[in-house]
Formats: C-alpha cells, sequence, structure tokens
C-alpha cells in the first residue's frame, strides 16, 4: 500500500488560475521521489498539498484526492498530520520559531505529544543525525545558514517522520555542505519527496523522477528512464549550465575595480578578510567561489563599494551595481516596470524587463510574483543603469537550470561593456560563465578560460 | 537564573518604577537597568535609541501642556486651545519624574527583548500561544532593522540610495510587506510542526533554585518600596 497518493489533484490558489492540473502520484514507504520543473511549476504547491498545507493554510479551490499514511488531507489538519510528514522549507529564517536549537528542534516534538522524558534524547539523537549536536545550545541568530538548515533538518527528523518533504532545501548551501545535507536527509530510511534545482547532485540518489511543468505531469518514471527522458526532452537538467558560450576573445581591458591587501571585520566580529586582493577588468567575467561563510560576499562588496576597507586600498573607476543575495525580498515599488524605472527612464525598464523575460509582466505587483520571477526582476533592476561593474551575489539560488542557461547567455552577450563579479556555489554556472574563477577558501585562484 | 524569574524581577522594576515618586529613586532604577541593558552590547542600540527618544519627548513636551505648581521659570504665548503657556519649576518635576519612569520600563523591556531567554519563557508558559505570540513580537524589531538594512543596501546596490527623510519614509511600506510575508511563512511552518493540537508535552525543565526565588522576592519587594517608600 502506498504510504502517500495523489489522484487527479487539481489546485488554484484564491484568485489565481490553476497551479496544478490532474496531478497523480504514488510515493511507496522509503522510496525518494525527486521532483524537477521550472519555477512556478507547482512542484512547491504539490509538496504543500501532501503536507496538508494546501488547502487548509492557503485556502483555494481543490478538487481530486490526496491521502497520507490512510488519512484524507481534506479531513486531516496539517497539524494532525504533523510526526507522520515533516516539511524542511527553501528558506531556513522563515520556519524558525524560537530562539535555541534545542529548543527548536524540540517545538514539534512538543507539539505532537511526544512524552517528555523522550524528547530532550530525540532532539539529541536528531542533531547528531546531522552531524549538529555541538549545536544544542546555540542561539539561531548565530549560525551561518549552513547549520540553520541543518537545524531545520533536524526539527524534521526528530519528529521520526514516515514521510519527508524538502522544498528546494540546498538552494543556500555551498556543494560541499549540500551533500552532507542531503547524505543526511536521504539516509533516515523515510520516504522522501524533494525538489530540487540543480538536479546533478541528486538524480543519482532518486528512485524515481517526476518532471512537472506548468501544473502538468510531464513525466513520472524510475530514475535510469528519467534520465533518458531528460536527456532527450530537457537536455539542461541533466547537463546543468552548458558550457562553450562564447568568450572574450580581446585581452580584457582597463581594471575597473581593484581591492589589494584588503582586510574586513564586522562589529563585534572575527576578521572575515585579512590582506584579500582582487583585480576586476573590463570585458571579464569573474565568478568568486568558497565555502559558506569564507567572506565572499563581504569581498565583493568592498569590490563594489558597498562596504570600505578597514586595511589595504580598493580603487574603482566607473559606476557599479550589487545586486544582493535574495533580492526578491528588497523591492520597493508597487508594479514591476516602475521598480526597475527607479534607476532609469520607463523605455529602457520595460526593455530591462523583456531582456530578462518578464516583457509581459510590466503592470505586475513584484510581490505577486513566484520566487525565480522575482530574482529576475531584481536583476532587471540593475542591469538597467548598465554599470561599469555588475556584481551578483548568488544569482542562480532558486533558479531553474533552462533559466539558469538563459542568465548565462545574457552575462555573456553583455560581458565586453563592463566588468561582471558573480558570486556562486554553483560551479556547473561558474564554468559556463566565467573567464577567470577566484577561490577564496584556499588562497588560490583558477584561471577557467 | 531562570527567565521565567528574571521576567518576575524586571516586571517589579518596572511596576516599583512607575509607582516611584522620587527623581533619586527613580535614577537610580533607570541607571541599574541601563547598566543591565548594556550587557546585550551593539544589539541594545535600537533599544537605547527609542527609550531616550520617548523618555526626553515626554520631559520636553509635558511642561507645555501642564498647569501645575507657582514658580514660574518661563512664560510663553497664549496658545488657542492650550491657553497660556508657561513651565514652572514643579512642572519640569514632573516631566523628569514622568521621563524617568517611561525610561526605566523601556529599559526593563529592553533588558526582557535583549537577554532573556524567551524560548524557556514559552516552555514553562501556562499559556504558551500568548507567551509564543509575545515571543515572536519582541523578535520583530531585530528582524525589521535587519530588513531595513538590507532594503537600504539593495537600493544602494542600485544605485538609488534613499535620501532624506522621504526616501526613507517611503521604505516603510515594503518593508511592513515584507514583514507580513515572513510571518505568514512562519505561520505555516508551524502549522506543518503541530503547533496548535490538542495534547502537548513539554521539555522537562531544571527545578527552581534558591536565586529563582530571591529574584521573584525582589521583584516583588521592588513594587512594595515604590508604593510606599521610593
Amino acid at each position: 500500500m502506498a504510504l502517500a497518493s495523489v489522484e487527479r489533484l487539481r489546485f488554484a490558489y484564491p484568485q489565481s488560475p490553476p497551479a496544478l492540473h490532474a496531478v497523480s502520484l504514488r510515493v511507496e514507504p522509503g522510496e525518494v521521489v525527486l521532483l524537477l520543473g521550472p519555477s512556478g511549476s507547482g512542484k512547491s504547491t504539490l509538496l504543500r498539498a501532501l503536507a496538508g498545507l494546501v488547502p487548509w493554510f492557503h485556502g483555494g479551490r481543490f478538487e481530486g484526492r490526496v491521502e497520507v499514511d490512510g488519512r484524507d488531507t481534506r479531513r486531516t489538519r496539517p497539524a494532525d498530520l504533523a510526526g507522520t510528514v515533516a516539511t524542511v522549507f527553501q528558506d531556513p529564517e522563515d520556519q524558525v520559531v524560537l530562539g535555541r536549537v534545542e529548543a527548536e528542534v524540540a517545538f514539534g516534538l512538543e507539539n505532537v505529544g511526544a512524552p517528555p522524558r523522550v524528547i530532550a534524547r530525540r532532539v539529541r539523537a536528531a542533531l547528531a543525525a546531522v552531524d549538529a549536536e555541538q549545536l544544542v545550545d546555540r542561539s539561531v541568530v548565530e549560525l551561518s545558514g549552513g547549520e540553520l538548515q541543518r537545524v531545520c533538518l533536524a526539527s524534521a527528523l526528530a519528529l521520526e517522520p514516515r514521510l519527508l518533504l524538502l522544498d528546494e532545501p540546498t538552494s543556500q548551501l555551498d556543494p560541499d555542505g549540500a551533500e552532507t545535507f542531503l547524505d543526511h536527509a536521504l539516509g533516515t530510511g523515510a520516504a522522501v519527496v524533494l525538489s530540487e534545482q540543480r538536479p546533478a547532485s541528486v538524480l543519482h540518489r532518486a528512485d524515481r523522477v517526476v518532471f512537472l511543468e506548468a501544473g502538468r505531469v510531464l513525466l513520472d518514471a524510475p530514475r535510469d528512464d528519467a534520465v533518458a527522458w531528460l536527456e532527450t526532452h530537457r537536455p539542461a537538467w541533466t547537463s546543468e549550465t552548458r558550457d562553450g558560450l562564447q568568450r572574450a576573445r580581446d585581452e580584457p581591458g582597463k581594471p575597473v575595480s581593484r581591492v589589494t591587501g584588503a582586510s574586513f571585520s564586522y562589529p563585534g566580529g572575527p576578521p572575515v578578510l585579512e590582506g584579500a586582493s582582487l583585480e576586476l577588468r573590463r570585458g571579464e567575467v569573474v565568478a568568486l567561489t568558497g565555502r559558506n561563510g569564507c567572506g565572499k560576499t563581504t569581498l565583493a562588496k568592498l569590490a563594489a563599494g558597498l562596504l570600505e576597507p578597514q586595511a589595504g586600498r580598493v580603487e574603482r573607476d566607473g559606476r557599479a551595481s550589487f545586486l544582493l543575495q535574495d533580492p526578491g525580498r528588497y523591492l520597493v515599488r508597487e508594479r514591476a516596470d516602475e521598480e526597475v524605472a527607479l534607476a532609469a527612464d520607463l523605455p529602457r525598464a520595460r526593455s530591462a524587463l523583456a531582456a530578462v523575460g518578464l516583457a509581459g509582466y510590466a503592470d505586475r505587483h513584484p510581490r505577486d510574483l513566484s520566487t525565480g520571477e522575482r530574482e529576475r526582476l531584481a536583476l532587471a533592476t540593475v542591469l538597467v543603469s548598465e554599470p561599469d561593474l555588475l556584481v551578483l551575489d548568488e544569482p542562480t539560488r532558486g533558479v531553474d537550470p533552462e533559466r539558469k542557461a538563459e542568465l548565462a547567455e545574457l552575462l555573456r552577450a553583455q560581458a565586453p561593456a563592463r566588468a561582471t563579479l558573480v558570486v556562486t556555489h554553483d560551479r556547473a554556472f561558474a564554468r559556463a560563465v566565467a573567464d577567470r574563477e577566484v577561490s577564496l577558501a584556499p588562497e588560490r585562484e583558477t584561471i577557467l578560460a | 537564573m531562570r527567565p521565567t524569574a528574571a521576567a518576575l524581577l524586571l516586571a517589579g522594576l518596572a511596576v516599583g518604577a512607575l509607582l516611584a515618586h522620587r527623581l533619586p529613586a527613580l535614577g537610580a532604577l533607570a541607571l541599574l537597568l541601563l547598566c543591565a541593558c548594556l550587557r546585550a552590547g551593539r544589539r541594545a542600540k535600537p533599544y537605547l535609541w527609542g527609550t531616550l527618544f520617548s523618555a526626553v519627548f515626554v520631559f520636553l513636551l509635558s511642561p507645555l501642556l501642564q498647569s501645575t505648581g507657582w514658580h514660574e521659570l518661563w512664560v510663553g504665548p497664549t496658545v488657542p486651545v492650550l491657553g497660556q503657556v508657561d513651565v514652572t519649576s514643579e512642572e519640569l518635576r514632573l516631566a523628569a519624574l514622568n521621563a524617568l519612569r517611561l525610561a526605566a520600563v523601556g529599559l526593563a523591556f529592553a533588558v526582557y527583548a535583549l537577554l532573556l531567554d524567551h524560548d524557556r519563557l514559552v516552555a514553562a508558559a501556562t499559556a504558551r500561544r500568548s507567551v509564543l505570540a509575545a515571543a515572536l513580537a519582541t523578535r520583530l524589531v531585530p528582524t525589521l532593522e535587519r530588513d531595513a538594512r538590507g532594503l537600504v543596501e539593495a537600493l544602494r546596490g542600485r544605485g538609488v540610495p534613499p535620501r532624506g527623510l522621504h526616501g526613507h519614509a517611503a521604505l516603510l511600506s515594503p518593508l511592513l510587506a515584507g514583514s507580513l510575508e515572513r510571518g505568514l511563512s512562519l505561520a505555516e511552518a508551524m502549522e506543518a510542526r503541530g503547533f496548535g493540537r490538542p495534547g502537548r508535552t513539554r521539555l522537562p525543565a531544571a527545578p527552581w533554585s534558591a536565586l529563582d526565588g530571591g529574584a521573584v522576592a525582589a521583584g516583588a519587594a521592588f513594587v512594595v518600596a515604590g508604593a510606599l517608600w521610593l
């Protein structure tokens, strides 16, 4: 008997077109199901339906049937499914309820009525299972993104769920951190339904692959069949961002930004950078890579002039634009075109929207857009001012492989006009887009092209 | 010390400050709370600015709105509705008392928000939902501060930094929208983790110590002293 089954599910959020069209799916006990599909294809909605959050939390029009562990989710509240089902969402900061790690991991156990004498033991066991036992007494605000995501996974694992739902849980992690996270998450024996935008790291671990597009299931097949289908029909999803884009043939031009021996520490914290140097020349695309917390963003901010070094020197020539991580959070206007027009006139703003594939979105409210669409809107807000130095901090987070390939092409096409610095964990994207890779942690620099 | 005992001590200090009517005693209470607040380091900054602004506002405004005392220090013009504006030494003393009371209550809240372990407060509470809501609301201040910094930095990164009062005021709406979005996501995560289900249990807590008992007694003593002697 299936642990979870979805039968002809059709769902629309309030005042919205359908997000899912007659979707059917079965999840067997212990099975690992990988959900793939472009941004806005309905992956998160399907995961929420399996958790009972659709329709209970979101409302909307729900047709069809979803059963988890023999219980109809229309008659069982999500809180009553907790324990059988556990969910880890994309952004750890939006799911942490309490201030200390021990209390945070215990929160779900307390809610489901676990006997008090076993709570502390299960909290420690869950933290140990994700190699985070040492964090038990720490405050959550002190944790890095990777540590916080492991605490979220521990909170889910502490419930000893039969069905674990993971919604792009590795999007903020560096490749090593993502591997470790997946090792922990997929090794529990629970059935797992996992949505991912970086399929290369997960495909070999999945038993079955479901590909969604525009709310419809295009493929539901065992892994090997799915890989063959993807290679034929959606090659971007197996080869990730394709290499071989046109690189600059000429030598790079004059330096646009030069950081020499820069040191920096945030108030009250340890040094983030000590004696770091970086030169960015017009016409080249540089990828800045390294582990979570090694100071990539700080160095990029120094190069763009958002921070000033406490020691060392930064010389800049021309205007710089910087796209923060998670830029969709920082949109300030009520129409997409007005958002972009903050730094330019309206016709140029609309051209910039078209360049990032949002031509028909000019009058939409930025907060009504999906996560991926918001990220593209934010990209338009920095491209529109035609800067001499363009800095993008993790621009592929939450972006599907097809959009990622488009972004790489766009950056390569515009590369001769400026210096471009891409801070990224995404090795495939770095290989595809960069002329040169600067890796921060081990003090080495790799010339890619 | 258990956070419940510390919260009761802080509540006692705040109530004692509200009841006290001697300037030196109020000043000493406010100073004591300020010293405790400074232990939080840089995180205390927004709370200290908020408290200072409110206290100075009360000190400057209240003498102009009152008509108490007969030792005039300054006589101003006649203003519609308020009548003749003047400042007496009695009004100044009352304004200082009210400003110090407000400062003491603000600082007690700052110490509660910055230094107490809200998780243990939530765990110990009988009315868990209310205490959890209060703990989440307390976290709103630093979260809003961080979001505001992010908005300003994002605009600087786009070459359009917010300028002047109008530029910064325009950030209030996206700040509120972002905070509502965050609240919805958190509520969804809480529901998925079984919040609101009947029959909840709690992580066992350490037993009360003599220090905890002493803190609660001291809190009660501050209330009595504030009403009778301070």
